[in-house]
């Protein structure tokens, strides 16, 4: 009735996949929320090419931030 | 015809459980996102509702793992699954009465196991199967919580730390509502299929499906989903206030954080079949946000409480599913035994809400 030893190579995907995409979220993420707020001050202190570029770091990253999501949505229903 | 009814107990009282496990976990879901004022507690809870019924049909990994995974096929009767799931039910409703987070799939599985081992001996357990998908990972993924939360909440504030904090914290606010909305998916995608792998054991039990070929009807998979979503959204305020703020005090970053980490770990366990807990993961996930920040502010005494109710609930559990049996198995195998135990439980269940409906009479919700 056992199964024998752990499947290892199961926990270690866990253990990647998990860490990855929780770090992985929140560092895009942050770069989004810094670029937008950033972008404003920049936009305030009518420095305008500044607000450009941390606007482009903003979609950025809160683009890659949906795009994380989507794709492991996507690779979960497809491995399941 | 008494296999027929017994059948019907059997599965109406896994879905009730389910309800349970839904109303149990709305916690885990919902209170860090309400603790930091991201989400309106009542759109909170609305909106997991929702996405717990979509979570359901994303995988069945996990329903097989529960269906196939830890007891022998031979030994599974309906009277046996009606035992474990009355056990876990009185488990959750314990737990959930002392305000204590335990683990409802710790619960059924402990009460599976015990009501097994009662009716078939120890020998109908599969010890190895246990160890492997459910206590290794029971162990593992708070870890993994805790460590990817922690990692996570130290780049966060790496990146934003020296911003101003009223436009960071009403970001992170905004990022919240997705990363509750993804707890929330991946609840109803690891939680929903142990209630649809019980079912199925008690149609294999009844000779609708063959052990031999093992699938999950899509009726059983839509009135799981349905289940759970009815109990999300019940809600449970006592358990939110001890998740939510007992734990750790956190901003909405920390937040963003641990709910994040918490639906990774749930994600990528459902992947590969692991039937996690929910509460164990997000309780990883909140420490870790806490003690990335300062170790101090996690308040380990109420974790330790939290640690000693999860390490119970297996055992507790167990017992409680074989007492259910041998009261079963006191009126032979006919279908008396299960309606007189579902009888008496509405009836303990009647006067826990009364009690508590009384007792919140004088404490309000939060709003």
């Amino acid at each position: 009735m056992t199964t024998g030893a752990i499947e290892v190579h199961l926990l270690l995907r866990v253990l990647y996949t998990a860490f990855a995409a929780g770090v992985g979220v929140s560092l895009v993420f942050s770069l989004g929320v810094y670029g937008l707020i950033r972008s404003n001050d920049m936009r305030r202190d009518h420095r305008t090419l500044a607000a450009v570029g941390f606007g482009a770091l903003s979609g950025i990253g809160l683009m890659l931030t949906i795009a994380l999501i989507v794709f492991g949505l996507i690779l979960l229903t497809h491995k399941s | 015809m008494n296999g027929d009814i017994i059948l019907v107990i059997v599965i109406g009282t896994a879905l009730a459980f389910d309800v349970t496990n839904g109303f149990h976990d709305t916690a885990n879901v919902v209170a860090t996102a309400i603790s930091t004022r991201a989400i309106a507690p009542k759109t909170a809870v609305a909106g997991a509702a929702l996405l717990n019924f979509a979570g359901a049909f994303i995988s069945l990994k996990v329903a097989t793992t529960v269906g196939k995974g830890f007891v022998d096929a031979q030994a599974i009767t309906t009277t046996v699954v009606f035992a474990g799931l009355v056990g876990a039910i009185a488990w959750n409703i314990i737990t959930w009465y002392f305000g204590l987070p335990s683990s409802s799939s710790h619960a059924l599985i402990g009460g599976l196991v015990g009501a097994v081992a009662t009716a078939s001996g120890l020998g109908a357990v599969n010890g190895g199967g246990l160890f492997d998908n459910l206590i290794v990972p029971a162990i593992a993924a708070p870890i993994i919580a805790f460590v990817t939360a922690s990692v996570a909440i130290l780049i966060v504030y790496r990146i934003v730390g020296r911003l101003r904090p009223g436009p960071t914290s009403r970001g992170f606010r905004l990022g919240q509502i997705a990363s509750s909305g993804l707890l929330a998916l991946s609840h109803g995608t690891n939680d929903a299929q142990k209630t649809m792998g019980v079912i199925t054991l008690a149609l294999i039990a009844h000779g609708n499906i063959s052990a031999s070929s093992f699938h999950v009807p899509a009726w059983v998979v839509i009135a799981s989903a349905s289940a759970i979503a009815i109990g999300t959204f019940s809600g449970g305020w006592r358990i939110i206030r001890t998740v939510g703020s007992r734990i750790v005090k956190m901003d909405a970053a920390q937040g963003f954080a641990a709910q994040g980490a918490g639906a990774a770990v749930i994600l990528a366990a459902s992947s590969v079949g692991y039937p996690l807990s929910t509460t164990h993961v997000i309780s990883g996930g909140i420490m870790g946000a806490g003690a990335g920040k300062r170790l101090s502010a996690v308040r380990w005494g109420v974790a330790g409480n939290i640690v000693a109710g999860w390490l119970v609930t297996l055992p507790a559990a167990a017992v409680f599913g074989g007492l259910v049996y041998e009261v079963s198995n006191l009126f032979g195998h006919s279908a008396v035994g299960p309606l007189v135990i579902i009888i008496v439980l509405l009836l303990a269940l009647g006067a826990v809400f009364a009690r508590r409906a009384r007792q919140a009479a004088t404490v309000p919700a939060p709003q």
